[in-house]
């Protein structure tokens, strides 16, 4: 993959209609979990306050303790993409769909990567939007979605 | 590295297509054996390898046996995309001034269309590490990431998909004088706008035309350099920038890693962009090279488009951008073609799309935070 470090390619693995699953850590677990009670909750230093994504166990600021602590799931539309080629699998039948980096109102450059639900057109760089939660396909997860306000 | 006396000598490639029907293997050893006789030696000549793969490729140890070489003094299989092809030549020559070998073979191979594709994800079922919260969104490719970082710089500073445009075809007219290229079809804006959306606001034109084949380099030391039967091509400097800040948290993509690597390079160098005659911009997609062309200070932010269009990034501007087509026409050798093509302009042995004069190429490799960049002289420094 282009310029990400250390990715792996499946060579010989069969094509997928399922779209991929996330693959919890111990630092990674308490996101999911929050969104399993229906809760967006992102990874916290308890001693600077600074927000984390992604996850860590420690603050990469101040090496304090951090745990996940509910956001309010506000924030901006950053940037986004609306994807129109097959090329991930799981996603076959709902192209076109867009996908937005959302800056979330807690601190300025904490982003969350997820797929914008409404109207297509109503989506646009600095756009307010609010998240809620979905069941994935495929699994046992719940990831968060984000809906212009 | 800020200057080391070693060259590219010697280069090799097999022919690029959409389906090899060879090994990644076969492909490496055809490459390796043109790019040594290239230079006039023979494989007991060769005494380091060094290679980059994503788990898509052959290492060394198998490639020095395909081709004779009964051991190696030196080798490293670097796990890693275009981002490390900078990184490994340095390092290919660091090795060679550390002693620690005498010429190095630097080679990609990868059946980057009938094989595994960069830019597509058909068997990931589960995704860890940081990208686990981009796998349920499907954002797991390259054309879906710089696509997002192009919106972003079309919103700061006005730059429009035309712009992107531009730099496609300007690099398409370009592989029509390469018999190597995969696309050699001229290309109109019309043609560009007509073509099929991949991830708005990147079309079909914006990515790079994925292919399989194989590129050798080699490196050598001063000494050998000078024997070889190929003029060398100087590494003269070479700088790195690798951040961890990832695709989504990066906080500007209006500018890439080359924010911090072009200043490196430059204050290592002496040089600036008004003294490269050839620049191999490395071109995954048509926003890196606007991101970068900016950064190494070829035109101001937001210019890029008028750059290309007004012939500044072709003959008689004021450099040549990809003469040979780019990965976006040539083909994706994941940026060693770029190697490829700036020792053959630098040797003057490019023929019908020969730079004039050209004595010295800027080579990036990479996207978004993670890349480098090399300049390299047909004058010994």
């Amino acid at each position: 993959m282009d310029g990400a470090v250390g990715a792996v390619a499946a060579v010989a693995a069969p094509p997928s209609s399922e779209p991929p699953q996330p693959l919890p850590d111990l630092d990674t677990e308490g996101f999911w979990q929050a969104t399993a009670r229906g809760e967006l909750a992102l990874c916290r230093c308890h001693d600077c306050l600074l927000w984390v994504q992604p996850p860590l166990e420690r603050c990469p600021s101040c090496a304090g303790p951090t745990s996940f602590q509910p956001v309010s799931g506000i924030g901006r539309v950053f940037s986004f993409i609306v994807v129109r080629h097959p090329a991930v699998s799981g996603f076959e039948h709902e192209l076109p769909m867009v996908v937005a980096i959302v800056e979330l109102e807690e601190q300025v450059g904490l982003r969350l990567t997820s797929r914008i639900v409404g109207p297509l057109e109503e989506v646009e760089i600095g756009s307010r939007v609010v998240a809620e939660l979905v069941a994935l396909p495929g699994g046992d997860f719940h990831a968060p979605v984000f809906r212009p306000t | 590295m800020a200057r080391t006396g070693c060259a590219i000598t010697g280069i090799g490639r097999t022919t690029f297509t959409r389906r090899s029907g060879r090994t990644t293997l076969a492909m490496a050893a055809e490459a390796c054996r043109a790019a040594v006789a290239d230079a006039g030696l023979t494989m007991p000549d060769v005494d380091g390898m060094i290679a980059f793969q994503a788990g898509d490729s052959v290492g060394p140890l198998s490639v020095s046996r395909a081709v004779g070489i009964p051991e190696l003094a030196w080798n490293i299989d670097v796990l890693g995309g275009g981002n490390v092809v900078a990184n490994i030549v340095a390092t290919a020559g660091a090795a060679i001034d550390a002693g620690l070998c005498r010429a190095v073979l630097v080679y990609r191979s990868l059946n980057g269309r009938s094989g595994y594709r960069f830019g597509t994800s058909t068997s990931r079922q589960q995704v860890g590490g940081e990208m686990q919260f981009d796998a349920p969104h499907g954002y797991l490719v390259p054309p879906q990431w710089i696509a997002m970082w192009a919106r972003r710089h079309q919103h700061e500073y006005g730059s429009t998909c035309d712009d992107l445009g531009q730099i496609a075809i300007t690099q398409r007219t370009h592989a029509t004088a390469n018999e190597h290229a995969i696309n050699r079809s001229p290309l109109s804006l019309d043609e560009y706008r007509a073509g099929r959306w991949i991830n708005e606001p990147f079309r079909i034109y914006d990515c790079a035309y994925e292919i399989d084949g194989a590129v050798a380099i080699l490196v050598v030391g001063p000494e050998l350099a000078e024997s070889c039967a190929v003029a060398p091509a100087w590494l003269i400097g070479s700088a790195d920038s690798q951040s961890g800040d990832g695709w989504t948290q990066w906080d500007d993509p209006t500018s890439m890693y080359s924010r911090h690597a072009a200043p490196r390079l430059w204050n290592r160098t002496g040089l600036s962009a008004a003294e490269i005659d050839v620049a191999c911009m490395y071109d995954c997609f048509t926003y890196t090279v606007m991101a970068t062309i900016e950064d190494f200070g070829f035109c101001a932010k937001g210019g890029v488009g008028e750059y290309f269009s007004s012939g500044r990034a072709t003959y008689g501007g004021d450099v040549v951008v990809n003469p040979h087509g780019g990965l976006l026409s040539e083909g994706y050798i994941h940026g060693l073609n770029h190697y490829f093509e700036a020792a053959l302009q630098l040797q003057g042995r490019a023929g019908e799309r020969q730079v004039p004069d050209a004595r010295r190429a800027l080579v990036t490799a990479g996207a978004g935070p993670y890349g480098g960049a090399t300049v390299l002289s047909a004058d010994r420094p």
